[in-house]
């Protein structure tokens, strides 16, 4: 009978005018405009119930103003509502007092109150009242969650929310909704529930914190989405509830989504999937599950994660107290036989030196004790660190702990053990860090089964010594802790290997699949002056509900220069970015805010939008109104809108001085030049020309194979000499790889994409152009000063040893004594590194000499044995083969005697006596140092080097083969000693590092650079001091001049120039002084320049400033 | 190049206290490469001369900055011109000479200095400048193999090192290399140890700043009529 | 109205910005006067920008870059930091108390820091008061004219 509803209504709130759907509430209206009244019983995304009348509000009438609650009254066209009127303060002021008379206990409401300016009531008070009796929780339980746990009971003042017959129930499903919606916190489940609280416990806190429903995995996560969990979600379980998606503004929520099977269309696999931890329920005598306080070094590494549980603070988990002395026990289901874990997990050792060290940090007088077996500090560096943690007072015992057993009473742990010296000692400590090794889960082994690629014994993925990265299957690479337990490093570094051995398998493929965008013309803005279009976001209710997103509006178009000014519910949503478009063109903006999220998210989004309109990408600024205001201030909604203003304001600000930059482009020479040509570097060379590209191979001794020529087969039996001809091979008759021989090189000039380089040959020197440089120059092994060798024929170390076997020269008696020292000249104060290798090498030696000789008496002196990973099963083999090995003290170093034949004399830490042997054959763990031509190499490419000579990368763990200057890389023993499996993936890791320039034709320079006044430049060479990647050059007209492709774009030389000379695009000071002046700013005086003098004598223009 | 350092900002504000209307003017050249007194540090100086009066009370003076090529020479101080009629008081970051020549130019106008001028000398290392030379007006670095005794021996010894050379340092200071010690090596380095043997004649200090300001005047250089004043 | 202390944030992108960000995503509460002006890297932060800032009337500047050793430009925030004593000697010298201004350094997945810096610098400021340059409330329509100034210079001027 009516005409059709108008799909419109018009409403005044505050006098403003919007327009909403007709039929919702006032406070929904309200919300959406921005404007926020106060509520206590209204839940979003719930029924209105209007029971706590906070929210009421003023109706204009034509019977003069009424008051009404604005949560459940439906607008009307033409309504006109006010918020704030003394009448409605007065009301409010006495709903409130009666409120806090009801429910004194409850901190929430008071607050909530306080913030409302009352923070009293003339009202007798309820006694222990925490409860407005809102009936949101009842409502919640019945009408949501479908339970109706929980009712209303009793009339009057003996009205109150209760189970049936206020008894526990089953009825409670333990959802804690009710807790969760109650206004004054008086709602607690576990008064209803006969059910225990289950805790959503997050993995990535290590199960150490509790975690809502829907979570991000955590808050760094890509991509930045939060999902449901299924086994918990009530909609999922029961089909109630459903609230998430009413509260969505985005409508993102879709409980609908399935698993979906995708069949892909791909030319390799590579496989990366990681490692799980040690279960430590299997060893439990170390308390874990029962003692609470024995926790798994996961977790440890999150209490002290300033972002962790404890947010930094070191905790131990039964009583919430700084740990005094706290245990560290390695070698938790790692080196462990019975627990079929008998290899080394390479990683904890220093992973519980560096968790020591930052427990000292954090505080300093707590006690650290490190309970280890060997020290497994064999990387680069990894020795100054374990000194570090001594000196810091760290402390190490040599033993593995029997057991670990609660104290009642304190919940301190009590760690028995056998010490050194065969006695049996028991410690008490307030926290037990298990250190656990690291394995194939069940459920990765299960992923990896799928690939049908081979295993070995303990479910890692096979691979061998000189294929470290190939599976049994061809095209399948594996790369990481699937293959063997490895750091951050030597995973960065695998993980970049497999990626150019995927890359030189789809060679042929590569650039097949690229679409290129295409924009169009980009509009010259120079010399117009600024037309600022700001755009600013609600983000459904993540801004509005805070920032008075409109009163932003009003303020913003009171600036300078400001042309346009809106709002829109999602900016980043493609209707609106069409819509900033059309905006742009209609109002010819030439600069463009949008006040939403973060930059580091959506700018790129907004350039590109930008650049489909016509403009440059660089004339976008954003302002961060919602990470860094309306989150983090969501109680102060006046001073967040206060905030978003202003930041808005230093935008435009910073805005108006925004410059076009153009990016542009230098063409890339697709070839490398690698120094070196021993495994590390053929290998590079070879993948590099796999993947189309040519290599330019220098090599200065006139053969290649450098170190690897005297190793003759690898701990698993590879045959290295077979292996290194068939490089050598395919080196040589590789038409993209040219080698010079008897070489070296002696200038490199350029940057990243285009060097030009002089090698000199033993016939020419010859001038080569290529893109990249990797160095590859190894490393040698020293020849010892001590124990007797060059003395005695019978002293030889484990190099000449290994030539020896492999030669078939040596020849001793049957029944003969051969006696091997580790750790020679090296782990001591001229040379306070660990060669990596010898402890393996000698292991791989003693069994074969073990072969030949049954009958020898084989004894290896050591001081830790650094077997780590799988190498650990030959140490045990050895072992049981009747290798005898002997812990000597660094403090008492073994004694050898030439003159009479050759005696060694040591002391035996474990037996605590002297031993005496006159060995046939003594042989020596001589340490691999830098080679003599290193700093020659340092000063032509200018890169670092370390303290014991070898070459510094980028950054230790995150760029392990890059340099700090881009296109400049580094593999093998140049880098620090490895094994050749390792050098492999090194250079392997390199080629794949050197492709993502190689494989370009032209480099994006980026925008951001700096860039020198020519005019003003004094040539004082402080940004040629100051930048770290050597951008800056002393031109031609001996002025400096930055090499944008070099360039960083940090800025670091426009700070230090005193001329300021030099600026950085995007970050000049008009741009940065802009934002700074409109925050808060005084008085301008502008003078004009008087220039008719200048022209005349022609002199530089003076610098005026103010 | 000559090194100068900066003024305490106290120093600068008692300095120029009284006056309505200042110009801060930087030098472009040798304080410049000594980071003491080039655009960016003059930028400094003016911000904190600023606040510090305002400080004190003085909101309404202006301080203004500007830097020119160079201090010492006219044609570049007449880039400043009428506008200096427009201040009462200059500040000068330029060394001692600029700070001169600004007066000179400017009778009516106040000119302080806002450096102190140190040394002729050159970077040691980024952010260090050692004094390399004192401008005695008779330089006999020939004769010390490229050291200058006068300037880096504290005693301004001309014939060998005095008794207090301690492991090539000098008593006075132990980040102060012995001078002595220098030219002795690199007179080792150069073969020529023997050349040391003989005593130096004594410096002739007569073209040293002892008789008033010098002036070195290039007759073939002057132009008629402008030559050096009387 | 009285004045609250404002404090203005230079926050290098890299780490101190992303902290701040993640404090949003873990919705840490902090007091709402920090206004965070971004940078590629604390070491392009001049000295000017600093004075400028609290000659223009900041209460409090913090200097916010990458944990040492963890810069994304390698040495950027070493620099910062003496730049940072720098700035701050020159401020005792004005008579403005250099506590207002101060560096710290932080991870980027240290969102709880980044709140925690904050709290500490309204903690400082809090004794101080508002600073003695600041000027009454008409500081923000002379700001707004400066701004207006600034620009037609920056239309006119080159790259300056």
């Amino acid at each position: 009978m009516n005409t059709a509803a108008p799909d419109k209504a018009s409403i005044t709130i505050d006098g403003r005018t919007s327009e909403v759907a007709p039929g919702v509430t006032i406070l929904t209206a309200a919300r959406q405009m921005g404007i926020s009244i106060p509520t206590l019983c209204n839940y979003r995304g719930m029924e209105p119930i209007g029971a706590c009348r906070v929210c009421i509000v003023e109706l204009e009438t034509p019977r003069g103003p009424r008051q009404v609650s604005s949560c459940n009254y439906p607008v009307e066209d033409g309504m006109k509502v006010n918020t704030d009127t003394p009448a409605i303060r007065e009301s409010r002021t006495i709903i409130l007092e009666l409120l806090l008379a009801e429910a004194p206990n409850s901190k929430k409401l008071a607050e909530f109150a306080a913030a409302l300016g009352v923070t009293s009531t003339p009202f007798e008070k309820k006694p222990d009242g925490e409860c407005i009796l809102c009936g949101l929780c009842v409502k919640v339980c019945g009408d949501l969650m479908g339970r109706g746990a929980i009712s209303m009971f009793g009339r009057g003042a003996k009205r109150e929310v209760l189970p049936a017959y206020d008894e526990k129930s089953e009825q409670c499903q333990v959802c804690g909704a009710c807790d969760f919606v109650c206004p004054t916190d008086a709602s607690d489940h576990t008064h209803v529930a006969t059910a225990a609280t289950r805790k959503h416990l997050t993995a990535y806190n290590q199960y150490l914190e509790a975690r809502p429903n829907i979570d991000m995995a955590h808050p760094q996560a890509t991509p930045r989405v939060p999902f449901i969990d299924r086994k918990t979600c009530v909609h999922l379980t029961t089909g109630e509830c459903g609230l998430c998606a009413e509260v969505c503004g985005a409508g993102a929520i879709d409980y609908e989504q399935k698993e979906t099977i995708q069949e892909l269309d791909v030319g390799a696999v590579l496989l990366t999937p990681g490692f799980s931890a040690f279960d430590p329920l299997r060893r439990i005598e170390y308390g874990t599950g029962f003692d609470a306080n024995v926790i798994a070094n996961t977790q440890f590494e999150r209490l002290l994660s300033a972002a962790g549980p404890t947010k930094g603070h070191v905790r131990r988990p039964s009583d919430n107290a700084t740990p005094k002395s706290i245990a560290f026990i390695q070698c938790v289901g790692s080196r462990d036989s019975k627990m079929c874990n008998d290899y080394c997990s390479s990683v904890c050792c220093m992973a519980a030196t560096k968790e020591a060290i930052l427990a000292k940090q954090h505080e300093p007088d707590t006690q650290v004790t490190v309970y280890y077996m060997d020290m497994r500090a064999y990387g680069k560096d990894f020795d100054r660190y374990f000194n570090r943690a001594k000196e810091m007072g760290v402390s190490y015992v040599r033993c593995r702990p029997s057991s670990v057993e609660q104290v009642s009473g304190t919940k301190n742990l009590k760690i028995t053990y056998m010490s050194e010296d065969n006695r049996c000692v028991t410690a008490e400590h307030d926290l037990v860090v298990l250190s656990l090794g690291l394995e194939p889960s069940a459920s990765l082994k299960d992923q990896v089964d799928r690939f049908n690629v081979m295993l070995n014994q303990w479910g890692f993925v096979l691979t061998s010594e000189l294929s470290p990265l190939e599976t049994s299957r061809p095209g399948v690479f594996v790369g990481g802790a699937l293959a063997e337990p490895k750091d951050i490093p030597d995973t960065v570094m695998q993980a970049s290997a497999v990626a150019a051995k995927a890359m030189a398998l789809l060679a042929s493929a590569r650039g097949t699949r690229v679409k290129t965008k295409t924009y169009p013309p980009e509009r010259d803005v120079t010399d117009e002056p600024p037309r600022v279009g700001v755009f600013i976001c609600h983000c459904g209710s993540n801004i509005a509900s805070v920032v008075d997103v409109e009163a932003v509006v009003q303020r913003t178009k009171t600036l300078p220069f400001v042309v346009h000014a809106e709002r829109n519910m999602y900016t980043c949503a493609d209707d609106t970015q069409d819509q900033i478009k059309d905006k742009i063109i209609k109002y010819r903006l030439n600069r463009v805010i949008v006040a939403s999220c973060t930059p580091r998210t959506h700018e790129a989004i907004f350039r590109d939008t930008l650049r489909d309109a016509g403009l440059n990408p660089y004339l976008l600024e954003m302002a961060n109104i919602r990470d860094q205001c309306s989150w983090v201030h969501t109680g102060e909604p006046d001073k967040a809108t206060e905030k978003a203003k202003d930041l808005v304001r230093m935008t435009v600000g910073r805005t108006v001085g925004l410059k076009p930059l153009v990016e542009s482009t230098v063409p890339v020479k697709n070839a490398a030049l690698i120094i070196g040509g021993g495994v590390g570097g053929m290998t590079a060379a070879l993948s590099i020309a796999d993947q189309g590209y040519g290599v330019f191979l220098v090599e200065k001794e006139n053969v290649l194979g450098g170190m690897a020529r005297e190793i003759h087969e690898t701990l698993d039996k590879s045959n290295v000499s077979a292996f290194v001809s068939h490089l050598i091979d395919r080196v040589e008759s590789h038409p993209r790889i040219k080698a010079y021989l008897h070489s070296t090189v002696k200038k490199v000039d350029g940057h990243v994409g285009d060097f030009t380089s002089d090698i000199v040959t033993p016939e020419t020197t010859l001038k080569v152009e290529h893109g990249v440089v990797i160095l590859a120059s190894g490393a040698k092994e020293l020849k010892p000063q001590s124990f007797g060798y060059g003395k005695s024929d019978k002293v030889i170390t484990q190099l000449e040893l290994s030539g020896r076997i492999a030669r078939n020269e040596l020849a001793l008696p049957e029944k003969s004594t051969i006696v091997m020292i580790q750790c020679v000249e090296q782990r001591n104060d001229e040379r306070p590194y660990c060669s990596r290798v010898c402890c393996t090498t000698a292991v791989k030696n003693a069994l074969l000499l073990r072969k030949r000789y049954p009958k020898a008496r084989i004894l290896v002196l050591y001081r830790e044995m650094r077997t780590y990973g799988f190498r650990e099963a030959a140490y045990r083999e050895a072992r049981e083969n009747g290798i005898m090995f002997v812990r000597y003290d660094d403090k008492r170093l073994p004694e050898v005697a030439v003159d009479k034949g050759l005696t060694v004399r040591v002391t035996d830490k474990i037996l605590g006596r002297e031993l005496i042997m006159t060995p046939d054959l003594l042989v020596l763990a001589a340490p691999i140092v830098a080679r003599d031509d290193r700093q020659d190499l340092s000063d032509l490419l200018r890169v670092p080097l370390n303290a014991d000579g070898f070459f510094l990368e980028a950054h230790v763990k995150l760029r392990p083969v890059d340099f700090a200057s881009e296109g400049l890389f580094l593999c093998g023993t140049a880098h620090s000693p490895k094994f050749i499996s390792e050098t492999i993936s090194q250079a392997n890791a390199v080629a794949g590092r050197a492709a993502s320039i190689l494989s370009r034709k032209r480099m994006p320079v980026g925008a951001q650079t700096a860039w020198v006044d020519p005019n003003k430049c004094i040539a004082c060479m402080t940004c040629v001091h100051v930048c770290p990647y050597l951008a800056p050059q002393i031109g031609k007209d001996n002025k400096a001049e930055i090499q944008a492709a070099v360039c960083m774009g940090c800025g670091s030389c426009t700070s230090s120039c005193p001329a300021k000379a030099i600026t950085l695009h995007h970050y000049l000071d008009v741009q940065i002084l802009g934002a700074i002046n409109s925050l808060l700013a005084g008085t301008f005086e502008e003078q004009p320049v008087e220039t008719t003098y200048l022209e005349k004598v022609g002199v530089a223009q003076p610098r005026w400033k103010k | 190049m000559i090194v100068a350092d900066r003024k305490k900002i106290p120093e600068i504000r008692d300095m120029v206290q009284g006056h309505n209307r200042i110009l801060v003017v930087g030098c472009g050249t040798c304080v410049t490469v000594c980071l003491a007194g080039g655009e960016r540090e003059t930028g400094i100086i003016g911000s904190a001369l600023r606040m510090s009066l305002k400080l004190a009370g003085r909101e309404n003076v202006a301080v203004h900055e500007c830097t020119i090529e160079r201090q010492c020479e006219d044609a570049f101080i007449d880039v400043l011109g009428q506008r200096v009629g427009e201040y009462d008081a200059i500040l000068s970051l330029g060394c001692g000479a600029g700070v001169q020549a600004l007066a000179e130019r400017f009778p009516k106008t106040a000119v302080y200095p806002g450096l102190n001028t140190q040394f002729m000398g050159i970077l040691e290392s980024q952010g260090v400048w050692a004094e390399k030379c004192a401008g005695c007006g008779n330089c006999r670095l020939g004769q010390y193999f490229g050291i200058c005794p006068i300037t880096r021996c504290s005693k301004r010894q001309l014939s060998g090192p005095c008794g207090s050379s301690r492991n090539g340092k000098c008593e006075v200071s132990e980040q102060t290399d012995c001078a002595w010690q220098l030219i002795y090596d690199r007179a080792k380095s150069l073969g020529k140890v023997a050349m040391l043997e003989s005593v130096a004649v004594p410096q002739d200090w007569s073209t040293s700043n002892d008789g008033g300001a010098r002036k070195v005047v290039r007759e073939d250089q002057c132009i008629a009529g402008m030559g050096p004043k009387a | 109205m009285t004045q609250q202390p404002v404090i203005l944030a230079f926050c290098c992108h890299y780490c101190a910005y992303a902290a701040a960000d993640m404090a949003g995503s873990m919705r840490l509460q902090y007091p709402s006067n920090v206004r965070v002006l971004r940078f590629p890297c604390t070491g392009k932060i001049e000295e000017n920008h600093l004075l400028a800032a609290f000659e223009k009337g900041v209460d409090g500047v913090l200097v916010a870059g990458c944990l040492e050793g963890g810069c994304h430009f390698l040495e950027g925030n070493l620099r910062a930091k003496k730049r940072v004593q720098r700035v701050k000697q020159i401020l005792g010298e004005i008579g403005i108390e250099p506590e207002r201004l101060e560096m710290f350094n932080l991870s980027s997945a240290e969102g709880p820091r980044f709140a925690e810096i904050v709290k500490e610098m309204n903690a400082r400021i809090a004794p101080l008061g508002v600073s003695p340059l600041r000027k009454s409330e008409t500081h923000l329509e002379n700001g707004i004219a400066e701004m207006a100034l600034q620009a037609e210079k920056a239309i006119q001027g080159g790259n300056r």
